[in-house]
Formats: structure tokens, sequence, C-alpha cells
């Protein structure tokens, strides 16, 4: 269930959708050295794939495990359905003590996401907790695109042609270019 | 007057010199020569050689006018053309008769055989009359003109030469003359002459050989002194015995009348080719009748002695008795005399070796080894299926290759039979391996050098590659004397015990594709093992040579690698440890300390570690059982008439990260139970801290006893059917909802493993109120006799057999599946992200980032194939060497 926040400032985050999981937040020691980054993000990798939610997927690029490439698509009954969008995901040393960047690489018409592929998304700023992980980011993203926040809008067309649904649809087939199969 | 022979035909002026009395006294002697000739020969008969004296005044009188060789001329004329109305027709006709009946000779009744015996002999002896007769006629004449230049030339011109030159004209002329007129049935019917009298002799040679079947024993010794010989000649003395009685036979005479006189005729080498296929046919019929489809024995030997008695001892009488005319090198003067060409002074020097006769031995024992080779490896399939019998078999084959050297027949002609017989669906896994294993041990006996064998085994190997269950049929071979196939107790040899076991001595390095050292040691044990060649045998290739040909290294390179074998050996071993109820592991010990000294100690330590396992097991259970404090007879009299003692428990402690993974299922003991088992892990704690015992409560074997009002069964189960029956002690009606709540099980799994109580007639079942809901009760004992009294008394003690063929530990392939759907989840994850990818990047990838437990380890080869599983699955597509998700 996703729940939002409607009483707040134009930039301030959407309230993530309230994924639950088990760990509780861990406490903010600064032991971030990279062998247990590099551990974290190994096991959320291994989690990611062996869930292996449908609509939903990321995997380390090349040979950095900090920077990973993930997919969404959209869900069904709401009108990014039949879309798939490529995301970039770039963990700081310090994860998952602060939240990763994560950006749309394909162009995305969305109220909270602006034409460079930024996100508005509170998990990912001042909501973050080091109990999220690569796979809840997904889903709050996945989430978010059939509920977004329209009224603290980053791309203000997009909030505004909301309520029309079916015009809404027409401009994201119009506008959805996905990203050639990179080789 | 005399004129020059030679030149009186072309010199035309010789003419002009004769008178009319000349003239006249040439025709008067012509007429009277032509008269005497048709005379002579018209008659044919000895009584009107008085016209010989007239023929001779004639051909006088003719030859001193030089017409000499018109008057030869004419007389061969004459002579042919009586030949052919006297000779050759009245020959020709004898066999009319049976120019059908020689299309039909295997279906000739015996007496009508003899008839045409009799008519060929009878035949013969006319026409070599009448031949006879034309020579004694030709000499004459020869004779006349002879005297007749002796008289007039004073050197003499060579008369012996011209005397043979006539004779071989006229012997020219009669073959000639037979050879136009021959009709076609009459090779048949020579072949067919032959063939009878052969086997008329084989049949009297077999007689006396049976008689003589002791005296070759002793004479035996013998021959080793004749081992330069190119052949073994044989038994002396029963030589000698034989030859006498041959030569003195009528038959081999009468064969040799026979062959003489169709010699004289022209027939030489018809006849030759009619005795040679004679033999020949006889010898294959002999090889076949003598190998047949028995494997068991060695037959070579008997059929070169058959050789010996039998066609070379006629060939031998008639080589002699045809004298000179056949002996290749001439001094023939006392061959007619039997003794003469007795081999041993044959071959001692003395006279000359009868060459034909070698030449002829050679010839037969030829087509006696490449019959004998082409029946046997039409046969190698069944050969080797009875492998450790059929030795001898092999062996024959050897030489016979030997002397052949059509190997690559025999390779050929075994691979199709091993596609057609045994590469198919039909054939089980375990019996493939079995027949590989034979195969290797018999070619390597055919073929030391393995060249052969590299050939035919490629096939095999090739499709036990593509068989699931491979890897285990060889570990079950490897661990299990009997190759766990019970085909009999006769199938030792096919074990990969022994192979280990023969390995034992000669290996003190580790690893199978090490050869170097091993070589040595190998070649050590082969110049212990060494048997000295069979004489024919070329030394150049001798057995000295053998190159090792390691069963157990061919057999483990099917699976490609030893870590797989080991693996499953270990889940295998696993499985039979934890089956074990007495702690005794002597057996695996030893086929460890085998497999070790094969595959190298480090390879097999997790299975060492099971064995230790095993053995500290055996004592903390012990010491458990001395040192507790007996909480079951407190407990007993709580428990009342559920008391179980401690004594009833043995368990099995195992490290469990050096097994293979085992498999868990929640299960709930009976409370007693439960109880015995926490305080002996309690006890465990105590002599152990730190360490817990941790229960595997669904593993293990329960003996059990049931007992009724009238009866009682013993029972050896599950865990799982144990607390099943014993929920039936304290209440008899259960639903299955209920008792599965019970027991931790989940409804289904309890349905079928209750079958087994059901199948016993202990239990049955009924549908409840719910349709889901059934209701198990306990049979009472009385109606159980009636239902199923055949059950009763049956089942003393049975082991429960798992018919889904369940296993404690999880196998190799379900390990294997596992491992494989990890990377199939992470490749998926890749693709999907990065769209498409080459077979290279996705293993890079895979090794960087999955390292789970256990972490990718697999080839690039490896990977391909399962890719390649993939796509045939539809998951995947590869479209110019990068993989894509299918979408």
């Amino acid at each position: 269930m996703t729940t939002i926040n409607n009483h707040q400032d134009t930039n301030t985050p959407v309230t993530a959708p309230v994924i639950t999981s088990s760990k509780q937040p861990l406490s903010t020691t600064k032991s971030a050295d990279t062998q247990s980054v590099l551990k974290r993000l190994q096991s959320e990798l291994m989690a990611l794939m062996m869930i292996g939610d449908s609509g939903i997927s990321a995997f380390p690029e090349e040979e950095n495990i900090f920077c990973w490439k993930g997919t969404i698509t959209g869900s069904k009954d709401t009108v990014f359905e039949g879309t798939e969008y490529k995301l970039s995901l770039s963990f700081p040393n310090d994860y998952p003590f602060k939240p990763p960047k994560v950006k749309f690489e394909t162009a995305c018409f969305h109220p909270n996401v602006d034409v460079y592929g930024n996100i508005c998304l509170d998990i990912l700023q001042d909501k973050w907790s080091s109990a999220y992980d690569v796979r809840t980011i997904l889903l709050s993203i996945q989430s978010l695109l059939g509920e977004p926040n329209t009224s603290s809008p980053l791309n203000t067309q997009a909030a505004s042609l909301w309520s029309n649904q079916e015009e809404y649809r027409k401009m994201v087939e119009k506008l959805y270019k996905p990203i050639a199969a990179a080789a | 007057m005399t004129i020059d022979a030679t030149s009186s035909v072309c010199n035309l002026g010789v003419l002009e010199s004769l008178t009319a009395d000349d003239i006249n006294e040439i025709m008067e002697s012509w007429k009277g020569f032509c008269l005497a000739t048709e005379a002579l020969l018209m008659n044919g008969n000895a009584a009107h050689l008085s016209f010989g004296s007239n023929l001779a005044s004639h051909a006088h009188t003719l030859s001193n006018h030089g017409l000499d060789s018109l008057l030869q001329q004419h007389f061969f004329c004459s002579l042919e053309e009586n030949f052919e109305k006297n000779g050759a027709s009245k020959f020709w006709q004898h066999f009319d008769a049976y120019s059908d009946v020689a299309a039909l000779e295997m279906s000739m009744d015996p007496i009508l055989k003899d008839r045409v015996q009799q008519e060929l002999c009878k035949a013969l002896e006319e026409i070599s009359f009448e031949k006879q007769y034309q020579e004694k006629c030709l000499l004459m004449l020869i004779r006349a003109l002879q005297s007749n230049k002796d008289i007039a030339l004073d050197k003499r011109q060579s008369p012996d030469a011209e005397r043979l030159h006539l004779l071989s004209k006229y012997q020219l002329i009669v073959s000639s003359v037979l050879m136009a007129t021959l009709p076609r049935h009459f090779p048949e019917i020579l072949h067919w002459y032959f063939k009878g009298r052969l086997e008329e002799l084989s049949t009297i040679m077999a007689e006396d050989c049976e008689d003589d079947n002791e005296s070759q024993g002793n004479d035996d010794m013998d021959l080793d002194e004749k081992n330069k010989l190119p052949y073994r000649t044989g038994d002396m003395g029963v030589d000698e015995f034989y030859h006498r009685k041959l030569a003195n036979s009528k038959l081999v005479k009468n064969i040799g009348m026979v062959v003489r006189d169709l010699r004289s005729l022209g027939f030489t080498s018809m006849t030759e080719d009619a005795y040679a296929s004679a033999i020949l046919l006889l010898l294959k019929a002999k090889v076949h009748n003598l190998a047949g489809d028995d494997y068991r024995s060695s037959v070579l030997e008997s059929i070169k002695g058959w050789i010996q008695a039998v066609p070379l001892q006629f060939l031998h009488a008639l080589l002699a008795y045809l004298g000179e005319s056949i002996s290749y090198d001439s001094p023939s003067s006392d061959l007619k005399s039997p003794l003469a060409s007795h081999p041993s002074s044959c071959y001692a020097g003395v006279d000359n070796p009868s060459e034909g006769l070698i030449r002829w031995q050679l010839r037969l024992e030829y087509f006696a080894y490449e019959t004998l080779q082409d029946l046997r490896t039409a046969k190698l399939f069944e050969i080797i299926v009875d492998y450790p019998d059929s030795s001898p078999a092999i062996e024959d084959l050897k030489q016979c290759l030997e002397y052949t050297g059509q190997h690559s027949k025999l390779v050929d002609s075994f691979i199709s039979a091993l596609r057609y017989r045994l590469l198919t669906a039909g054939a089980s896994t375990n019996d493939i391996l079995h027949q590989y294993v034979s195969t290797v041990k018999a070619l390597r006996t055919i073929d030391p050098a393995g060249v052969f064998l590299e050939a035919v085994s490629e096939p095999i190997r090739e499709y036990l590659k593509g068989r699931k269950d491979t890897v285990k049929c060889i570990v079950t071979m490897l661990t299990d004397g009997t190759g766990g196939n019970s085909n009999g107790p006769g199938n030792t040899g096919d074990s990969l015990l022994e192979e280990l076991n023969r390995d034992e001595e000669s290996q003190e390095n580790t690893g199978v594709d090490d050869d170097i050292n091993t070589d040595i040691k190998q070649a050590w044990i082969n110049a212990e093992r060494w048997e000295p060649d069979p004489v024919e045998a070329d030394p150049l290739k001798g057995s000295r040579n053998r190159r090792k040909v390691d069963i157990l290294g061919m057999v483990v390179s099917i699976i490609g690698s030893k870590d797989q074998l080991v693996n499953e050996y270990r889940v295998m071993l696993a499985e039979k440890l934890l089956n074990k109820s007495d702690y005794d592991i002597d057996a695996e010990i030893r086929t460890l300390e085998l497999l070790k000294i094969h595959f190298g100690e480090s390879s097999m330590q997790r299975c060492e570690i099971m064995l230790n396992d095993l053995i500290d097991s055996k004592r903390t259970n012990a010491n458990i059982k001395a040192t507790i404090n007996h909480p079951s007879q407190s407990g007993a009299e709580a428990l009342g008439e559920n008391e179980v003692s401690l004594d009833i428990l043995n368990a099995t402690i195992i490290s469990s990260n050096f097994w293979p993974p085992i498999q868990d299922e929640a299960l709930n003991l009976p409370e007693p139970v439960d109880q015995l088992l926490s305080d002996y892990a309690k006890r465990f704690n105590e002599i152990k801290t730190p360490r817990k015992l941790l229960w595997k409560k669904n593993l293990g074997t329960v003996k059990l006893e049931l007992e009724f009002e009238d009866r009682s069964l013993q029972f050896t189960v599950t865990p799982v059917h144990a607390s099943i029956i014993m929920h039936f002690q304290d209440q008899t009606r259960w639903t299955s909802k209920n008792l599965a709540a019970a027991i931790g099980l989940p409804v289904d799994v309890l349905n079928r493993r209750i079958n087994f109580w059901i199948s016993k007639g202990i239990i049955s079942e009924s549908l409840g109120a719910d349709s889901n809901d059934h209701i198990f009760a306990l049979v009472d004992g009385t109606i159980d006799t009636s239902r199923s009294g055949a059950n009763s008394g049956g089942c003393e003690e049975l082991l429960v057999v798992d018919e889904d063929g369940e296993r404690s530990v999880a196998s190799v392939e379900d390990q294997l599946r596992k491992e494989m759907t990890v990377y199939e989840k992470f490749i998926t994850g890749m693709l999907t992200n990065f769209g498409s990818m080459a077979l290279d990047r996705i293993h890079n990838t895979l090794k960087m980032f999955c390292v789970a437990d256990p972490p990718y380890d697999k080839s690039l080869q490896q990977l391909q194939t399962f890719l390649s599983g993939l796509i045939a699955e539809e998951k995947l597509e590869l479209r110019g060497g990068m993989y894509f998700l299918k979408k």
C-alpha cells in the first residue's frame, strides 16, 4: 500500500511508499569501510536476484559494484503500463548510511521526475534509512510512477495533465523513447 | 637327292628340278600316307599299329622330298579332327547327363554323387587312353621322320627338342580342342568332385584323429626344436602315421589319378582352382563349425591342427603322387615315395622342402585366420558381452589380426554394432558402462597400443556423456563390487573396484593424468606378466612395449572431471553412512583409501571427514550412554508403558559443513522419543561443550515391533513412518488433518507416507465428512487377518523402500540444479538491465558478482552449455554472438 503526503512544500520529496523491511535501522556509526559496503551490496544483489520481483531489476555495471543499472516497468492499470524505464543507481562509499543517487536514464514524463531524470522522492533524500535497500528503492519508484505527488511537482506540465489520464497516457506514449539495448 | 627342309617351302626353284617321276612318287606316297594316317587314327586300336610301318615308309619318302612340315601339318590336322570326334565329344557326352544336376549339387543324393564320380573317372580313363594312343601314333611319325633325318644328316639336329616341340604342340591341340568344346558345368563338376572326396577324406581323418589324440600329447616336446620352422609341423609321430596311412589310401591315389589325367588334358589351372576352392570351402566350413558361437575356448590351435591333419596331408599326398610335375624346384626322383617327403626329412634339408606344400600351408592358414577373424569380428559385440569368459576368443582374434592386419575392418564393424545394439535409448546406463569396461579390457588384449580402442570407445563415451545417470552408475561401479548390477554373480570382471585394487600396488603417486611415473611401474608389472609371443608375431611390435590403458582414467574422463565424480561419490557415501545403524564402515574405509590413491588425498578430504564422523559417533555414542545418569528410568515411572530407554538410541553425529546438503523435513516426534533425544543432546552438550546437537529428526531408521492381540509384527522404517504409527498407540482413529498437525507434516506428505501402513494392512483409510479430510483408523487385528492374511506372516522384517525415491541427502543433480537456478536469475538480472551481453561478459560478470554459496565456478564451456539450455527453453536468444532475453 502506498500513502502520499499531500501537505508539503513544492520541493519536499514525496513520502516513500511504506515497504516494510524486517531490519531495523542501524545506528549511524561511521564504520563504512569499503569491504562492508561491498558485502552489503553483494548480499543485496543476491537477494534481489533470488526474490526476482517482476517489473523491477537492477545489476551492477561492468566491474564497479557501486554503479548499478536498474530497470522498472510501468505497473498494470496505470498510464505507464507497457513502458520500461532504465535507471542508474550510484552508491556512496558510506552506503547504506547515505542513500544512493538514483536517476532516470530513459526520459520519463512524470510530475516528480525532471527532464534530466532527477527524481524527487523522500526516501532518497531526508527520509533515507539504512534499512532500505535496492529492492525497496526500486519498488518505491515503481509505485511512484502510478501515484505521483502532483502537489509538489518537478514537472508542472505533467502534474497539470495528471488529472486527464487519457491525455496523459497519450503524452507518455509520445515521449516514451526506450533506450536501445546497450551492447 | 636331298633338299634342305628349311628352304623347301620358299625356294620355288626347287620345283623346277622336280621330275615327273618325283611328282608321281610324291603323289603316291602322299595318298598312301593319308590313307595310313586315316586308318591308324580312325581305328584307334593297337591292333592296327601295323599301319604304322606303312605310314613310316610313306613318310620317309615324302620327307625325302622335303615335305616334313606338310606331313606334320596334315598329321596334326587329322589328329585334331579325330580327337575332336572320338575323344572330346565322347568325353563330354559323359557329363551331359549332369549338366543340370551340377547346378543342384547340394540336393544331390549320394548315389548320384557316386555315379558322377565314377563317370568322371571313366571318362578320364577313356580319353586318356585315346590320348595315349594318339601320342603313340605321333611318336611313330616322329621316329620315322627322325630316322630319315639321321641318315640324311650327319650332324644331329637335337632330335629331343624336336620331339618335345611336337609333343607339346600336340598337347596344345588337345587342350584347345577340349577348351573350345568345354561345357559350362564341367568346372562345377570338378569342384564338386573334389569337395566330395575331401569330405570323405576329412571324415576318415577325423576318425583317425580321435584314435591318436593320446599320442599327440607325448610328442609335443619335439616341437620345441622345430620352432624355427615357419609353422608348427604338428606331431611328428602322428604325421608319419597319417602319412603312411594316406599314401596307402586308395582314395588319395584315385584323386591323384584324376588330377593327373586332368592335368595331361590341359586342365591344370582348372583342376587347381577346383581343388583349391574345395579345400577352402571345407576349411571355411570347418572354421565355422569349430568356432561357432562358443567363445569360451580357443579354436585357433585346433584349426591349425586340422589344416595340418587334413588338407595339408591331402595336398602332400597329392603333390607326392603327381611327382615332379608339381614340385616347384625339381629334384623329384623319389617324391613318389611317401616317406621321402616326410616333413622331418623335408625340413632337415635332405630333400628339398616341397615349396608348393609350404605355399599351400601359408595360403590355408591365412585363409583360416581371415575366416575366423571375419567370424569373430562380426560377433565381437557378443564376445565382449561375456567378456571375461570369452577371452579365449579374444586371444584368437588377436592372433588372427596379427596375421591379417585388418584392424580397421574390426573397428568399423564393431562401432556399427555398438551404435545399433548398445547406444540406444533402451539400453541402461549400467549395461553400457559394463560393456564399455569390457570393451576396454578386451581391446586392450587385442591392441595394446590402444589406437583402435580410442576409435571404438569414442562413440560410447560421447553417448555416455549425454546420459544423466552416468556419474551415478560409475560411482556405484567404483564402490560396489557387483557394479550395482544384479546381472548375476559372474560379473566380477566388470567391477571397477577390482581396477582400483589392481592399480593399488602400481600407483604411489596421485592423479589420473600423471602417466610418466606410472608407466615405469606399469612396465615393470607388464614385464612380470610377460608371456612369450606366439612365433608368428612380429618381434618388432612385441608386447613389451605395451602401453598402459588406464580403465579408471578412461571411465573418469567420460565424466569430464574427477571433481564431479568425487562429488557424486560423496553423496552416495553420505547416503550409505546415514543409513547405517551399526557404525561398521570397514568396506567404506577401504574404498576410500583406494580412491585416495587414485584421485589424490585432497579431493577425498571431505569424504574422509565423513568417515571420521562415523568413527567419532561410535565413540561419543558409547560415551554418552555410559555416562548418562539414566533419566529414562526416572521417566519410565512417569511415562508408564511408553517407556523408552536410551539403550535403543544410536546417534550418528556429523559435521554438516563437510557433508552434502541434507534433506530437511519438519517432524514432531512422539513425546517420549523427543524427550530421549533431548536428554541425549543435553548429555552431549555436557561432554562436548560448547558443541550442541541438532537433530535431523527425519533421518535414520527405526526398528519397531507392533503388538496386536493375536500377533506381533516387526518393521524397520523411517522415523516418519514410526511416528505415524506411534500416534495410533493411544488413539486408534485420526483425521488426516489432525494427524498431520500432530506429526508436523503437511497433509499431502502425510497421505503419501501413511500409504505404507495402509499397504501393510495395519491402518485403513476412509472418507470423512470433509472430502479433503480422510479418516485413518487402526485396523483391528482379527479383521486384518481375514482381510490380508497373506500379509501377516510375510512382513516380519521389512526395510521400507521409499517408493518416491526419497533420499536423506540432496543428490548431486539437485545441488547442481540449485546452483544453476541462481545463475539463471543472475543472468536474467543482468540481461534485463544491459539488454544484451556476449558470452565472456556474462561469464566475467557472474564471476565478479555471483559470490553466493557456492560461488560461481563454472568454465566458459559449461556456461555456454547452460545458456544453450536456456535458449532451448526459450528464455534466451542468441543473435550475432550476443545473448538477449526472449521477450
